[in-house]
């Protein structure tokens, strides 16, 4: 990831501790860009398109999205970002969740999700996997807000 | 709709055929009775005109008797006449002779009639006397004496003797008369009791039919209408069913959508606790690097109860988090295999069952070869149309646990048969091994359910997945068993699976 760009992580989940050990992981896979992060959609739909820090005004971001959220499913926000106008509808979301159905992963990368992650059990994978996730963070291109 | 299920039928096959039989028998007994009828009245013709007859004879017997009399009477004036002509004596003693002959036969055919008797007793009595006569006047003519003879003759003529022997000669013959139009009105009222017996049969059996007749088609109405009413209740029967079917898959469903809701909620805080003991793992591992540098610099400062904490207290708790999560992460992931296996959709193809125990035992050979096992088809297995997965998944389950639950003492030897019988085909995989315990032989199909001694790794799931397996294709398991006896699992299935449960 760009450093001077800042790019910001926009993190919903609704799992405070999985939020915890990601965010935890992430760190340890040395990303230090700022990590934004909600507990349920409402909030999350409405930093992202409304905020002034938000992608939509600010600069660019990757969401990390939960898909199993109290007040709607994670696949409505995905359809939601990607349908939209703007620039949101570039920014990688990167699906991290515990569903490992088939039929649901076809349905994510069919509305456009950028990566598909279904959540390891066994910890030590877990941190694995997000520090695997953290090492492509930092790899990634992001496109620029302003074109 | 349940409540028509305890309709009853108007048609009452039993009572039908016991009225139709009556019907019958009534019937018969009817056409016997014109029979009787019949023969009697035959009988009773052939005697009448047996008894005309022999009127008839007794009335030709009485001419014939008075004639020879009359005849008698008239040849002797014939030959008083004149004596001279001999063929007059000549027929006077043809007839003389002809009479007793005559009565005899009279007598003889009116033997029954006691007033006939009598009469002929008068007849005879008067008889006598003429013959006596008679026999005197002639032999006086034969003597000469014709003047003797014209005076007897004379006397005798003028005695009532003759009309008396005529009277009764009448009366015999008006007595048959009367016999014969008694017996004649006998005859006519036998012949008409014969016409009313043929009528009143005749009516019986009309009544009968008709009567049969209408009882027959009642039972076909009744009949046609309990078939309607059975069409009806079978349709509502189908309707029921469907309802039923689809009510079933709907709780299935329900129940599948639950476990599979409910695994993948436990799965998540499962991972904050999997995660967060890690981090406590290693935060303790920090903490016993101070403690271990603080006993070495500054002892004074660690007590007892820190390095029991830092060195044993949370490593042996981290240590039970840990087992127990992973127990059930493992307990989690079977309970999501299953809602998952009972999610998938079925696709029933023609199986080579023979091919398919090949393969499970390619697939074990290295354990196989191991242990000494061995894995045999009896037989040949039978064809079988299902679903691929499902029966692979339940064939190596059950062969799988014959080879794991050995019994201690000898090699194991898997048999695996089959066969189709009536319109099920059944599958046995039997073993040598340690057997079950009669009363675990429920208990096994259960979920996280074990039985026998505890020496082998498990979560006690394949069971459980074989008896969904099979239930979801239609069959059944069972399983006969006895300690120490190896084990027999008997899986019964539908030769073809058919996808009628809409899932």
């Amino acid at each position: 990831m760009n450093a001077h760009q800042s790019v910001s992580i926009v993190m919903i989940e609704d799992d405070e501790g999985h939020a915890r050990l990601i965010e935890k992981n992430i760190r340890r896979a040395g990303i230090m860009n700022d990590i934004k992060h909600f507990l349920d959609g409402t909030s999350a739909l409405d930093y992202l398109f409304n905020s002034p820090h938000g992608p939509m005004l600010n600069g660019p971001a990757l969401v990390l999205l939960d898909l199993n959220l109290p007040d709607m499913s994670g696949t409505d926000i995905l359809a939601k970002i990607k349908q939209s106008d703007g620039p949101v509808k570039r920014t990688p979301v990167v699906v991290l969740t515990t569903t490992d159905d088939s039929r649901e992963i076809q349905r994510c990368y069919d509305l456009g999700a950028n990566v598909y992650i279904t959540k390891p059990v066994n910890y030590e994978s877990f941190a694995q996997a997000i520090r695997q996730l953290g090492l492509f963070l930092s790899v990634i291109q992001v496109p620029d807000i302003e074109e | 709709m349940a409540g028509e299920q305890g309709h009853s039928f108007a048609v009452n096959d039993g009572k039908i055929g016991r009225v139709l039989i009556a019907f019958m028998a009534v019937g018969f007994v009817a056409l016997i009775a014109a029979g009787i009828a019949a023969a009697w009245v035959t009988g009773e013709m052939a005697r009448h005109s047996q008894a005309v007859s022999h009127t008839y004879e007794v009335e030709l017997s009485i001419a014939e008797t008075r004639r020879l009399i009359e005849q008698g009477e008239t040849t002797r004036r014939g030959f008083l006449l004149s004596p001279t002509t001999a063929s007059f004596l000549d027929a006077y003693n043809t007839t003389a002779a002809a009479l007793p002959v005559a009565t005899k036969r009279l007598r003889q055919l009116t033997y029954d009639n006691p007033r006939q008797q009598v009469h002929l007793r008068t007849l005879d009595k008067h008889l006598r006397e003429l013959l006596a006569l008679r026999a005197e006047s002639m032999e006086l003519i034969v003597a000469g004496d014709i003047a003797e003879a014209t005076e007897r003759f004379r006397e005798e003529l003028s005695s009532v003797r003759l009309r008396q022997i005529r009277a009764v000669f009448d009366l015999m013959a008006r007595e048959e008369r009367n016999l014969l139009r008694t017996r004649d009105a006998q005859q006519e009222r036998s012949i008409s009791l014969f016409y009313t017996v043929l009528v009143v049969a005749g009516l019986l059996l009309g009544a009968v039919a008709i009567a049969a007749l209408l009882v027959v088609v009642r039972y076909t109405g009744d009949l046609a209408q309990s078939r309607e009413q059975l069409q009806q209740l079978n349709e509502s029967l189908e309707a029921i069913v469907v309802d039923r079917t689809s009510d079933l898959s709907r709780a299935n469903d329900e129940i599948q959508r639950f476990a599979y809701i409910v695994s993948h909620d436990l799965r998540s805080p499962l991972v904050n606790v999997m995660g967060f003991t890690a981090e406590l793992e290693a935060a303790t591992a920090t903490l016993r690097e101070l403690v271990e540098r603080a006993q070495e610099e500054a002892p004074a400062i660690l007590t007892e109860d820190a390095q029991l904490a830092a060195r044993e207290d949370l490593p042996e708790a981290i240590g039970f988090i840990r087992t127990s999560t992973q127990k059930m992460d493992r307990l989690i992931n079977a309970i999501l295999a299953l809602s998952r296996q009972g999610r998938r959709v079925l696709a029933p193809e023609p199986l080579d069952l023979m091919r398919m125990v090949g393969q499970i035992r390619d697939s074990m050979a290295h354990r196989l070869d191991e242990t000494g096992a061995s894995i045999d088809v009896v037989g040949s297995l039978p064809a079988l149309v299902s679903d691929r997965v499902a029966i692979e998944q339940i064939l190596s389950n059950l062969i799988e646990n014959a080879v794991k639950y050995r019994h201690p003492d000898r090699a194991v030897e898997v048999q695996v048969r089959g066969a189709a019988a009536a319109d099920r085909v059944w599958i046995e995989v039997s073993d040598n091994g340690r057997g079950i315990d009669p009363r675990d032989h429920e208990r096994v199909f259960d979920l996280f359910r074990r039985s026998g001694t505890q020496d082998q790794p498990g979560e006690g799931i394949g069971l459980a997945h074989v008896r969904a397996l099979a239930y979801r294709l239609g069959g059944t398991i069972t399983l006969r068993s006895a300690l120490g006896e190896g084990a027999t699992f008997r899986l019964s299935l539908p030769p073809t699976l058919s996808l009628q449960e809409k899932s």
